[in-house]
């Protein structure tokens, strides 16, 4: 069921979180997001390394409305190229108000996601087009090797 | 990203994290303001303009875009705007995911709906849902007389509607879920049923809760499951409570004895309600619907559903709920398909060397719940010699 207004709610319980709340417990829900609800998927990335994760996003973003992304692998770092990001492109076209911090709940809910499958996420632009990489955590940057 | 595809799931998730950390006026709070009034603002201006045509109209497109098998009715000459959901395609995300992370996700509908229409001089005149995806609403602005509709479509009238538990709102307030009980909130419904108790007895059906041990426990408060209400196979008397398992092995041999059990000596009906389970109808084998557990099961932090994983049998279930409420208890029964006389039950019918832990269960799971429930007690546990070396 990928009904496009849903992006509003998600939308609209940032902002609530973050005016009610302030912006660590918006964080803090993000990455506990990540962490609980998407549980299966990071343990399934863990197992599966790059070649899962990649077509994992890819099964994604076509289920999510209007959206245009390129998945590749290079190396065993996986790169998102979000040319329209379908959550920016169906408010915007809704002319509804976008919480300024909108694009962050990517960085600390697939942070998160990424972190527990033994990745570091990275993402470059934004409000409506990004590049986001998934890159594997050496033993030696985890600080243990 | 946070997509929609998946959004029921993360919006339940979401409830139970609001409620977890701030309570349940927040979660109230989030419904209203972030959803009502910001993300279903269109809602709004809809029913602002227009009234219940403006509603109509917009619940119509939405339909279309989830895929709703509903139907909306609107006779603006009754003053009434009613939906009948037949399978509502949120609540079945859920369903068909396994997912059950908060008490009731449900009542997020309400949360919002109710908000919103009385922000355009509207209000709920009647909602009823049964939690696995059947739902009915009534609706009309607050300015003229409304009379209600009797269509062919109500989903009362449809055979699935016999499934789960409902909840009911008259003028936007919610009504007791019981009618011995005062209490809208389920969680409260057990609490007060059973308030008249300081112990409880937890029976099993393994061997271990017919000894010695077992038979010197206090008996005059106990819990069994359905198998044993049914067979007495381990306790003759009337329990104060039956949990009805998610797959019970005859119904109709309990509405047999519950309804010939004079009414107050009725034990109360529980069930589990997991959600990717099916749905048991009970109504249509003339039972009352059972009161969730779950949801008391949740708040107080001692269950989280996990999807596709395995859960509790319903024995591990009864013992949970019994610790939650915060009584003496003493548990015995629960030998985990392991008791040293060879049988899985009372009688000798079934041997445990033949025993295999079905998918949806597991030794491990059973332990888990049991030794959490026993760390979070607030009240003495006395648990079974048996069990209690298992546990170690």
């Amino acid at each position: 069921m990928s009904a496009p207004d849903f992006y509003f709610a998600i939308n609209a319980i940032a902002r609530h979180i973050h005016d009610e709340y302030g912006k660590d417990v918006l964080v803090d829900y993000w990455q506990k997001l990540g962490l609980e609800y998407y549980r299966e998927r990071s343990a399934r990335w863990a197992e599966g390394g790059a070649s899962v994760l990649a077509e994992d996003w890819r099964a994604y973003f076509l289920n999510e409305p209007n959206a245009r992304v390129e998945v590749r692998v290079e190396a065993e770092t996986v790169v998102l190229n979000i040319s329209v990001c379908p959550a920016i492109k169906h408010m915007r076209d809704c002319n509804r108000e976008i919480v300024d911090c909108f694009c962050e709940h990517c960085d600390h809910t697939c942070g998160a996601m990424a972190s527990a499958a033994g990745y570091r996420f990275e993402r470059f632009g934004g409000m409506g087009s990004c590049e986001q990489r998934f890159v594997p955590v050496t033993h030696e940057a985890k600080g243990v090797g | 990203m946070l997509g929609c595809q998946d959004f029921c799931g993360h919006y339940d998730w979401t409830f139970h994290y609001i409620r977890r950390r701030f309570g349940h006026d927040a979660v109230l709070k989030l419904w209203e303001e972030a959803i009502a009034n910001d993300s279903q603002s269109h809602y709004i201006k809809a029913g602002g303009e227009r009234g219940l045509r403006g509603l109509y109209n917009t619940w119509v497109k939405t339909g279309e875009e989830e895929r709703c098998d509903w139907t909306f009715t609107l006779d603006e000459q009754k003053n009434i705007l009613r939906m009948d959901m037949r399978k509502c395609p949120s609540k079945g995300f859920l369903l068909d995911n396994d997912r059950n992370a908060d008490e009731d996700y449900c009542d997020h509908c309400i949360g919002w709906i109710g908000p919103a229409l009385e922000s355009v001089g509207g209000e709920v005149v009647s909602h009823e849902h049964n939690h696995c995806g059947q739902c009915w609403w009534e609706m009309r602005m607050k300015d003229a007389p409304h009379e209600p509709l009797d269509l062919d479509i109500d989903i009362r009238k449809d055979p699935r509607w016999g499934r789960g538990y409902v909840e009911s709102w008259r003028s936007n307030a919610k009504l007791p879920l019981l009618e011995k009980s005062g209490s809208a909130d389920p969680c409260q419904v057990l609490i007060d049923w059973f308030a008249r108790f300081d112990h409880l007895a937890v029976l099993g059906r393994g061997p271990s809760a017919t000894d010695s041990w077992a038979v010197r426990q206090r008996r005059d408060a106990v819990l069994v499951t359905d198998p044993t209400y049914t067979t007495h196979d381990v306790f003759a008397g009337e329990p104060v409570g039956v949990l009805i398992g998610d797959r019970p092995i005859s119904l109709e041999r309990v509405a047999e004895r519950f309804n010939a059990t004079e009414p107050d000596r009725r034990p109360l009906l529980m069930h589990m309600y997991l959600p990717g389970n099916p749905m048991i109808d009970f109504v249509s084998v003339g039972l009352p619907r059972p009161v969730p557990i779950l949801p008391l099961l949740i708040r107080a932090g001692l269950y989280s559903h996990r999807p596709g994983k395995p859960y509790p049998t319903t024995g591990t279930f009864l013992l949970m709920l019994a610790v939650v409420l915060q009584k003496d208890v003493a548990v015995a029964g629960i030998d985990f398909y392991r008791h040293p006389s060879g049988s899985l039950y009372n009688d000798q019918s079934a041997p445990t060397q033949d025993f295999c832990w079905p998918d949806w269960h597991a030794l491990d799971c059973d332990r888990f719940h049991i030794r959490s429930a026993l760390d979070k007690a607030t009240a003495p546990v006395a648990v079974h010699p048996f069990l209690a070396e298992m546990l170690d």
